[in-house]
């Protein structure tokens, strides 16, 4: 006890001895914004000592503490922590969030009650006063008048009350609907200086309004948007002009004191059943008011306009369909079934909607006017995008978008937009015979439309109709003739007829044709296919003596060196039967001198990625080949497995997997960790053949691909392992596969322990145990999952493994002793 | 409550034809040219695109829940006002002085104020 005692009056010495050190743990909680712990270790500071610096900073995290819980909403809670701060006659540390508090719990009277304690004070903080001061006259007009008013005379807050009545007496007067006159010199009595100013400049506007506007308009302009006034000011501004339904719209939105102030001042808020302000006040309850009450207005007076009115409303309020028909008289068949297709549609029943929109164009269909059919075709179209969006849209087909758009087309022949739908959507499904149909008709229907014409070329295209082919792109030439794509389009549709006529060996035709091409080539921008091609024809006809130096010129347009000859050697192959093949094997191979750079390499996978090279990969394969010493030597360089992805694709087409799998050891190397480096590495050595892969290899794979957060990879991935188009689920990794498989096996085997298995091998024979345990496998979920052949296997490693003694079976890593 | 649609932002009938739309269409924006209020006048073009093709008109007046109607019957009523023939009323003018006191009060947390305090 003694030794306590000691050490609390050793305590209490240190403390008046200590110098005031800052309390570094309560200004870090203020800093970092954690108010309520500032606030404890003000508190325990307190405790110890009751420093005024202290008692200072506890009333600062009280304020800052309400501030946050007034930002999150919780006024309640704010007021309460500000209550914590208040001095003996009732004043907070921040009176503005106190008043604020108490307004948003709807406790206008006590709001202005609080305010008006710092009437005359210097309690408030300097950068509250000035707001404070206006929030509390504005406040001051909606409470009732304080008794204590009365007996404040002469000074600063008697001065303050004086201005207060004064303003509540003009404004009273306002309201009450004396004459002008009377209340301009009440609003005399206002001073310019006083809080009270904006009430003085709103009355004079709204005397002075009727006559005169402009005036009026003017004098709400020195009531700043700031001021507590403002919303009262922005109500008068707006009662100056006639009320139009956009003022009613967002009257709705965003003040409702606003509008019942406009349509007050209209007259058009008396309290008749058939007033605007009714209206609006049915809007704002929701739509089920807003149908009762209009119901109820046609009951008096029946009118279109309320009909209509109500027809709207009906898809968000279905149940009040025959309350709809009571009233109005029955619906017809379209008008029911579209109310319900939008109500199945709004909540989100697209199984519904389907049925009802379909329905709704049915009993369309049936009345053949034309603007019956225009409509059918606009709700079939509907339906179209439906069914595309929603599987539950049931239809006629395999696709029921198709049949709605062949029926929206039906009914709507002209829209353009349903025939290029329906058109892509044949293509994708290569349904020929109707795709052939609809693009002859789109051309007959839509001549030179630049949206038709495009999918007529892709049309001819895929047709290999070159002739139509080339008609189309001239034809869309015509209408966009700076459309630089287009133009090359061209070229290379001539170059195509070309290489045919080179073919059937009719040169002459061949020469026209890239004549033909080089009347659409820009001189400023020469194309390089249609140099190359030119100059190799020139070769092979052997007439023509610049033939070799035009071909130099265009293989350097080509970018020169190998990338130049590796397409110049690609277009040549392309010609088929090339004349020039020795001449360009020679410059190829001399220029594999140079050492390869990336931009090089780039260049050549750019080139065997082109259209006509990738129908033609045994070519590309070929001339992969022939530079892939070559390409082995860019293997050193840095590549990036993005860079590399595009020379990946090139040469896993070529079956180059040497070359593969020399840049995807090197990359493996520098990025261990990038799933697609192991990918190509594993290619190049499966030579691209998934069923090679090892067990572990594959699961090594899976697991990189379930780990990877690039979709591209993933899929990469899940391409070759050869495991489904969709990756929706992350394929399991390998201690998750092999740890349900042996829990399988051991599931199956718990009956059949190592002792009985040998038992059985010492009085039946080895084979009649392997037959036993594979019984038991086939007929357990193992035998579900592995094919005859393999259940076999595993039996009998799995009795091998039982007479050896050895743990598990060779081809499983673990197994558990069962 | 009511969805605003292309009927009730031009504030033409929902059978009006081409001509009666461009011709609205073209009076709101003389009235409010882009370049005074771009966000209005992309609400009108808006609207004005999607009722400029009877076809896009259908689709506003099938496939959507419009009102037009109710618009047509606010107009009916507004059609009544008598400019300043009353006075506004007590509670309303005291909701709207609450209202700006709320709104005050809320501008009491801006930065000036929050570093003067501090």
């Amino acid at each position: 006890m003694r030794r306590a005692g000691m050490a609390s009056n050793l305590q209490q010495d240190l403390f008046v001895d200590a110098p005031r050190t800052p309390p570094i743990g309560a200004l870090e909680a203020m800093r970092l914004g954690n108010f309520r712990e500032a606030i404890k270790l003000y508190k325990q500071l307190l405790k110890q000592q009751n420093l005024a610096e202290w008692r200072e900073g506890l009333a600062q995290a009280y304020a800052a503490r309400a501030s946050q819980l007034a930002a999150k909403g919780m006024y309640e809670e704010a007021q309460i922590v500000l209550d914590n701060t208040a001095a003996p006659d009732g004043t907070v540390r921040d009176p503005l969030l106190y008043v604020q508090c108490l307004i948003k719990r709807g406790q206008h009277g006590k709001a202005a009650e609080h305010a008006l304690k710092y009437v005359g004070t210097s309690k408030v903080p300097p950068a509250q006063a000035s707001r404070l001061a206006e929030v509390t006259a504005a406040l001051s007009l909606t409470a009732p008048w304080p008794s204590h008013a009365a007996t404040e005379k002469h000074t600063e807050r008697g001065r303050w009350f004086e201005q207060a009545m004064a303003a509540r007496q003009a404004l009273t007067a306002w309201l009450e609907g004396k004459p002008l006159a009377e209340i301009d010199d009440l609003l005399a009595h206002i001073s310019l200086r006083s809080d009270f100013k904006a009430v003085r400049l709103i009355l004079k506007a709204l005397i002075t309004g009727p006559l005169d506007p402009d005036r009026a308009r003017q004098l709400m302009q020195a009531v700043p948007v700031q001021s507590p006034f403002a919303p009262l000011r922005l109500a008068v501004e707006a009662a100056l002009s006639q009320p139009s339904l956009e003022f009613l719209a967002s009257g709705i939105q965003s003040s409702g004191p606003q509008q019942a102030f406009v349509l007050q001042l209209h007259g058009l808020s008396d309290s008749g059943s058939h007033s605007l302000a009714e209206l609006l006040k049915a809007e704002s309850g929701g739509p089920s008011s807003l149908f009762t009450f209009l119901l109820k207005q046609a009951e008096t007076k029946p009118g279109g306009e309320l009909r209509s009115a109500c027809l709207n409303l009906l898809p968000r309020l279905p149940d009040r369909l025959a309350r709809f028909e009571k009233t109005f008289g029955p619906l017809s068949a379209f008008d029911k079934n579209r109310v319900l297709a939008l109500a199945a549609e709004a909540r989100q029943d697209w199984g519904g909607a389907g049925r009802h929109w379909s329905q709704a164009a049915q009993s369309l269909e049936t009345l053949e006017t034309p603007q019956a059919r225009l409509q059918a075709g606009v709700i079939y179209r509907h339906l179209a995008e439906l069914a595309d969006r929603h599987e539950e849209v049931a239809g006629a087909g395999d696709d029921p978008a198709v049949t709605y758009l062949v029926r929206s087309r039906r009914s709507d022949p002209d829209h353009l937009p349903t025939v290029l739908k329906l058109v892509v959507k044949y293509r994708a499904a290569r349904e020929r015979e109707n795709w052939d149909c609809l693009v002859e008709e789109a051309l007959q229907r839509f001549p030179k439309t630049a949206a038709v014409l495009l999918h007529a070329l892709e049309w001819a295209r895929e047709r290999k109709d070159l002739g139509r082919a080339l008609d189309f792109a001239h034809e869309l030439f015509a209408l966009d003739p700076i459309n630089a794509s287009l133009r090359q389009g061209i070229i290379d549709l001539r170059i195509l007829r070309a290489r045919d006529m080179i073919q059937a060996k009719r040169f002459e035709l061949a020469l026209q044709e890239l004549a033909e091409a080089k009347k659409v080539e820009q001189p400023q921008a020469p194309s390089v296919s249609l140099r190359l091609n030119e100059a190799l024809l020139g070769l092979r006809l052997a007439q023509d003596t610049d033939a070799e130096v035009r071909l130099r010129a265009a293989m350097d347009l080509a970018g020169g060196g190998i990338p130049g000859w590796f397409l110049a050697s690609l277009e040549d192959a392309l010609m088929k039967g090339g004349g020039s093949g020795s001449f360009l094997r020679r410059e190829l191979i001399a220029a594999q001198k140079v050492p390869p750079t990336k931009q090089a390499i780039l260049c050549i996978s750019a080139a065997a990625d082109g259209e006509a090279a990738r129908q033609h990969s045994a070519l590309v394969a070929r001339l992969i080949f022939r530079i892939r010493g070559w390409l082995l030597k860019g293997s050193g360089l840095d590549w990036s497995v993005k860079e590399f992805q595009p020379l990946a694709e090139i040469l896993e087409g070529a079956e180059a997997y040497q070359v593969l799998g020399a840049y995807a050891k090197l990359g493996r190397k520098r990025d261990p960790d990038e799933p697609l480096w192991l990918l190509y590495w594993l290619m190049a050595r499966t030579k691209g053949d998934r069923a090679k892969l090892s067990y572990r290899e594959a699961m090594e794979l899976a697991e990189h691909a379930a780990e990877s957060e690039n979709f591209h990879d993933v899929k990469l991935i899940g391409d070759f392992l050869d495991s489904g188009d969709d990756f929706e689920d992350p394929p399991a990794t390998p201690s998750r596969m092999t740890e349900q498989i042996l829990e399988m096996i051991d599931a199956c085997l718990r009956g059949l322990p190592p002792e009985q298995i040998r038992q059985l091998v010492a009085t039946s024979g080895k084979a009649r145990a392997v037959k036993v345990v594979a019984n038991r496998l086939k007929n357990s979920e193992v035998g579900e999952i592995f094919p005859a052949a393999a259940i076999r296997s595993l039996a009998n490693e799995i009795v091998e493994s039982v007479l050896s003694k050895r743990d598990m079976p060779r081809s499983l890593r673990e197994l558990p002793p069962w | 409550m009511v969805t605003s649609d292309p009927f009730t932002t031009l504030g033409v009938d929902e059978h009006a034809g081409d001509e009666e739309i461009k011709r609205r269409y073209l009076a709101l924006v003389r009235a409010f040219p882009p370049d005074r209020d771009p966000e209005r006048f992309q609400r009108y073009r808006a609207a004005f695109e999607a009722l400029s093709d009877e076809r896009t008109r259908l689709e506003a007046t099938l496939l959507q829940i419009h009102a037009a109607a109710l618009s047509r019957l606010k107009q009916q009523l507004l059609a009544s006002a008598k400019p300043f023939s009353a006075r506004a009323s007590k509670a309303t003018v005291a909701a709207l002085l609450s209202e700006g006191a709320d709104q005050a009060c809320s501008a009491r947390g801006s930065t000036q104020e929050r570093s003067a305090q501090t």
